[in-house]
């Protein structure tokens, strides 16, 4: 099986989506005949050619306004924006707009539009690179979204992100582009929306994360057997709507839970987290949910970023704090 | 050319084209304009002649339904007939067409049931919902963003060699949101079959037209774009319909986008909630309804023409009495949605969080109704 | 019939209108939509039109009034019956009746109560401190948490301050309880007297059923845990009580005038913490989970108390601290405490050794239970007069039986009677304990 990074899954199931549905089409900045800035659309351009590989103008709110009327014309726009952070040009089409149109039309018209964007810190790249701005669209109805944090999850996501008949947001992790590598079968395959995936088994704590933080998260809980705690670790997969069946059966068992993202904390997804195992689980909790996330700041500029994300160590402290509450 | 001019052309390509002359056939007074011809057929012209009549009775029905509270709000179309019966008429069955809330006659005069517009102001979910067959999205409240959707509509047609076009609507103010310019820019950039029409009633509600921006005309703005841009007289109905019946024609054939700017005036307020006196010159409104009106040219016109007369007129009222009479009986039958209705359509299928809250605010009615003795 | 137009909702949230002129009067025939009012909102003045063709029957409201939205306006009489018309137009009605009341629920004026609330102060009230988890614990044991002391930080209730606390279920008020009875006044506990069933009475249900819970059920978890995990032998050996009870006799008046009774008890517990320090593996425990053998270094003796409840350990903390009379006092305490149900938690946890004083009731020898997190209890049968073999004459003496169960894996058989001996010494020489006294 071939061992694929990040990056290159999702070139491959576009590569797959753009060969076996003809009213599939790729769109965005530079994803042309540069093969997107990262390479996500490497050769795509020269296998299926300009009309379903389009470089567009530079205009986020203008892919996503065109998007929007390509989908409820009936093809399958993927629509690339280079960074998650410049998202936020192409809110109103987002939100007011691709998220609205099948209840707008009490189903007369659907959307099933894709939109691609990468995310994490870790880079080093200038303002609005990195942000991690999910809450926002998980806090809105009729957009779905994603966060494959390895390649196995990034491919099988994003073909079922394309086969779904509504808009999904496909947040893809930055750092792990290039650095996370795994084994990613050939052909079609989909890893289905809205299931959480339990990467460790553990009996002491539980540990929620998703995309760059699932590594995070990972590696405290392997330093933190060496202590004798054993940390059950899930991987959300999906954002919205997120697995909560998962996550509170696991907590039931543990009665312990962290919640590590990269976003900041106030209004965070973590703070839903929370809410929910509160409403499911309160009578088996031993301490508190913890979260470890960025600060409620703005994201700092290079040389002071590896400080506002969780890290293996804030994590561990967390967790033992939670032990030992 | 200067020189400058000259080394400019050399380093790429440097072109000033004018917008074409404006477009007219009717004068105000329902004469030609010199060297206009009418060739469209009288079945066509009394089409459009009773759809104008049709536009402005049920325009007054509806805003006396708000004054009489059984409307929420409406957003009077008043004086704005021609451009919406000449976009209407134009249109082919194949074409999309996406207007605003203002744009409920075009829609209804493209095939959507007038019942659908009653309930964009009344607050009824299945205003959205246009038949199968008629092909207009919901009509856009967000101003402008529905011009981004045409143009992506326009260029999906052409991705899948579909010999049709895509027709927005929109007015004066939009032309000032980012979606109208990344609009025409894709248009442009993309060739895509989509006609733009901009229905300039001068008002953005109480912002003239001349502090929406510092251009002469919007039609000119096509000029930055590369494509196509139309002046004309917006309330001269045979001139709307030629001119957008034309730009879909070239839009079809491969030919690309096209800007329309429609000059008409918005005899009504902005919708039932504002008051015009405010802030429109005394005597702008009397000069349009009395010198401009769109409705009484063409009238004019076709009296000349012993096309229409007194008694014609009077049958037609009542027609239009008894049509309306009808759609907004219809339309206040339709039963209201029940509250469980809110979680439909907001994806294909509801999710456990969506079917949660579902059960629990049909738990919690039954409660109230259980409490209250069967009174919800 | 009359159809009545009130005011409407005239545009986005208006809460009133004034009524500046009526444009008809009664008996003026309207048609649709034909305007009959001029109203002043605070945007605009609108005209209002007429819901129906018909004849006006009454204005009702007048010019210059303010009227909120609802207020009825004018009655048209539509000319229709009052049999119903088309179903059409009679929903067209119900829903037009409908938009207005709608509207007149929307007509509520924000500030219904003059628009102001006040703050009110609000007394700080604190509940107990608990995770959720310890809460639910609670309540299946039937305990009232805030009235556990909590032994967590800042206070917080634990789990374990939850397993080892009281929680009488039962209402009734228990009979006077006896830490420890004198020898010879012990009275027997009444017999209960059991209604027997005579025959030609009616028979009842075969079995009752009671929920195991509170005490009873931390009771039963305790004793569980010590047998099975804790394999116990129980060594029974006789005292020669007569210097005991010798030197008891002779301090009775002294310990009366100090306002104390004076039981055996305090004896026992010197000579036994001595005899404890002499034998440190018997202080002591075996800690499963980490697998150690741990020695205490401190002296807290429990005492196993017969409450009609249930069976209480209050414990003796530092016994090898306190004088002879400090252990009486605080032997009474606790048995006053215990009768009042007044024990506080960390006087019913720590104790590192247990005797049971099953002698009070009028017992001779027994197999004590291990309190859990203990390796040994003494067991204390009645003082009562025996044939004692004296050089080779048998004769009536006080005699003291004891039951010494041990935690086997700690403790070995020799080591047990060597202990005991060592007891037995003190307790039938009484003196010997002064030697080592501090």
């Amino acid at each position: 099986m071939p061992s694929r990074t990040i990056v290159e899954a999702v070139n491959d199931a576009l590569g797959v989506a753009l060969s076996e549905d003809d009213r599939v089409l790729v769109l965005g900045e530079d994803v042309g005949r540069n093969g997107g800035v990262f390479r996500a659309t490497d050769g795509l351009f020269e296998r299926f050619g300009a009309e379903r590989v389009v470089d567009t103008p530079l205009s986020e709110a203008g892919i996503i306004g065109t998007s929007v009327g390509l989908a409820m014309y009936g093809l399958r726009p993927v629509a690339e924006i280079q960074f998650l952070g410049f998202s936020l040009e192409a809110f109103s089409q987002l939100l007011a707009q691709a998220a609205r149109v099948r209840w707008r039309s009490a189903g007369r018209y659907t959307c099933p539009l894709v939109v691609r964007a990468p995310f994490g810190v870790g880079v080093r790249a200038p303002e609005l690179h990195s942000d991690a701005l999910e809450a926002h669209f998980v806090h809105t109805p009729g957009i779905k979204v994603v966060a494959p944090s390895n390649p196995y999850d990034t491919k099988g996501l994003l073909l079922a992100a394309i086969d779904d008949p509504d808009p999904v947001l496909v947040v893809e992790p930055l750092r792990g582009y290039r650095t996370v590598r795994g084994e990613v079968p050939e052909g079609r395959y989909t890893v289905p929306l809205g299931q959480a995936g339990v990467l460790r088994e553990g009996r002491d704590v539980t540990i929620i994360s998703w995309s760059q933080s699932v590594h995070v998260s990972m590696a405290a809980a392997e330093a933190l057997a060496g202590e004798g705690i054993e940390a059950e670790v899930i991987d959300l997969r999906t954002l919205s709507p997120f697995d909560a069946d998962t996550i509170v059966s696991s907590v039931q068992k543990t009665g312990r839970a962290v919640v590590v993202h990269e976003a900041p904390k106030t209004g965070g997804l973590g703070a839903e987290i929370v809410a929910t195992i509160n409403e499911r689980a309160l009578l088996s909790l031993e301490a508190p949910v913890a979260r470890v996330t960025a600060f409620d700041t703005h994201l700092p500029t290079a040389l002071l970023e590896d400080h506002y994300i969780p890290t293996p160590a804030r994590v561990a402290t967390a967790v033992r704090a939670t032990v030992h509450f | 050319m200067t020189d400058v001019a000259q080394e400019l052309a050399r380093a790429g390509q440097v072109r000033v084209e004018l917008p074409r002359e404006p477009a007219g056939v009717l004068a105000p007074d329902g004469t030609l304009y010199p060297g206009a011809r009418v060739d469209e057929p009288p079945d066509l012209l009394l089409e459009m002649y009773r759809w104008m009549v049709f536009g402005r009775a049920f325009d007054t029905r509806l805003f006396n339904l708000q004054r009489q509270g059984r409307l929420t709000v409406y957003a009077p179309i008043a004086g704005q007939e021609a451009c919406q019966v000449g976009c209407g008429l134009a249109l082919r069955k194949e074409d999309w067409l996406l207007g605003s809330y203002r744009d409920g006659l075009a829609a209804t005069v493209f095939g959507r049931p007038a019942e659908l517009m009653v309930w964009y102001f009344t607050g009824h979910p299945k205003t959205g919902a246009s038949p199968q067959g008629v092909n207009v999205p919901p009509l856009q409240v967000s101003i402008g963003e529905q011009i981004s959707h045409a143009v992506g509509v326009a260029w999906g047609m052409k991705l899948r060699g579909d010999k049709s076009a895509a027709l927005a609507i929109f007015g004066d103010g939009a032309t000032s949101e980012g979606a109208f310019h990344e609009a025409c820019n894709f248009a442009g950039v993309m060739h895509a079959p989509a006609v733009l029409f901009c229905q300039n009633n001068g008002w953005a509600i109480s912002v003239p037209r001349a502090h929406q921006t510092a251009s002469e005309t919007i039609a000119q703005k096509a000029l930055a774009y590369g494509i196509t841009g139309i002046l004309l007289d917006g309330n001269d109905v045979l001139a709307v319909y030629r001119e957008v019946r034309a730009a879909l024609e070239r839009a079809r054939s491969g030919a690309g986008p096209t800007l329309i700017e429609a000059l008409t005036y918005r005899f009504g307020p902005h919708t039932t909630s504002d008051d015009p006196t405010r802030y429109r010159p005394a005597g702008e409104l009397e000069t349009w309804q009395q010198e401009r009106e769109p409705i009484r040219r063409l009238r004019a016109y076709l009296e000349r023409q012993n096309l229409w007369d007194e008694r014609r007129q009077a049958t037609l009222e009542e027609e239009c009495r008894e049509r309306i009479a009808s759609a907004v009986t219809a339309a206040m039958a339709e039963p209201p949605p029940a509250p469980e209705e809110m979680f439909e359509h907001i994806f294909a299928e509801p999710t456990p969080l969506m079917r949660e809250q579902r059960s629990e605010l049909l738990a919690h009615l039954k409660t109230l109704e259980e409490k209250e003795g069967g009174h919800a | 019939m009359p159809v009545e137009f009130r005011l409407p909702d005239l545009g986005e949230g208006i809460a009133e209108a004034e009524m500046l002129r009526w444009l008809v009067k009664p008996g003026d025939r309207v048609v649709l939509d034909q305007a009959i009012a001029e109203v002043q909102t605070d945007k605009a003045v609108v005209e209002l039109p007429a819901p129906v063709a018909g004849t006006i029957l009454s204005l009702n409201a007048t010019e210059g009034q303010v009227m909120p939205v609802g207020t009825l306006l004018v009655t048209i009489d539509d000319g229709r019956q009052e049999a119903p018309a088309s179903a059409a137009a009679v929903q067209e009605e119900r829903s037009a009746q409908a938009a207005m009341g709608s509207t007149a629920l929307q007509a509520e004026p924000a500030s219904a109560n003059g628009g102001r609330w006040t703050a009110v102060s609000v007394a700080p009230q604190r509940r107990a401190l608990a995770t959720p988890a310890v809460r639910r614990l609670a309540r299946e044991l039937g305990l009232d948490i805030a009235s556990i002391r909590g032994s967590g930080p800042a206070g917080r209730v634990l789990a374990e301050d939850l397993r080892a606390a009281a929680a009488p279920p039962v209402e009734e008020a228990p009979p006077p309880v006896e830490v420890a009875a004198p020898a010879g006044s012990a009275a027997p506990r009444p017999a209960p007297s059991v209604p027997l069933a005579l025959p030609g009475e009616e028979e009842g249900p075969a079995e009752e059923r009671l929920p195991l819970r509170g005490l009873r059920r931390r009771i039963a978890e305790n004793m569980v845990l010590s047998v099975t995990t804790i394999p116990q032998i129980t060594s029974l050996v006789e005292v020669e009580a007569s210097a005991l009870v010798a030197l008891r006799q002779s301090l009775l008046s002294a310990a009366e005038a100090r306002g104390l009774k004076l039981s055996y008890l305090p004896f026992v517990i010197k000579a036994l913490v001595q005899a404890l320090r002499a034998y440190p593996y018997i202080n002591a425990t075996i800690d499963d989970s980490s697998k150690e053998i741990v020695l205490k270094r401190h002296y807290h003796i429990g005492i196993a108390t017969a409450t009609p409840d249930g069976l209480l350990v209050p414990v003796l903390h530092h016994a090898d601290r306190l004088t002879i009379l400090q252990i009486a006092a605080e032997l009474n305490r606790l048995a006053e405490a215990g009768r009042e149900r007044k024990l506080a938690l960390d006087e019913l946890r720590g104790s590192t050794f247990t005797i049971t004083n099953f002698g009070s009731a009028g017992g001779y020898f027994a197999t004590p239970i291990i309190n859990p997190g203990e390796a040994a209890i003494l067991g204390l049968g009645r003082i009562a007069k025996r044939p004692w073999v004296v050089e080779d004459r048998v004769e009536p003496r006080p005699i003291l039986p004891i039951s010494f169960t041990a935690d086997h894996r700690l403790i070995d058989g020799e080591l047990a009677l060597r202990f005991l001996n060592t007891l037995i010494a003190s307790l039938e020489n009484p003196n010997l304990i002064m030697l080592d006294m501090r």
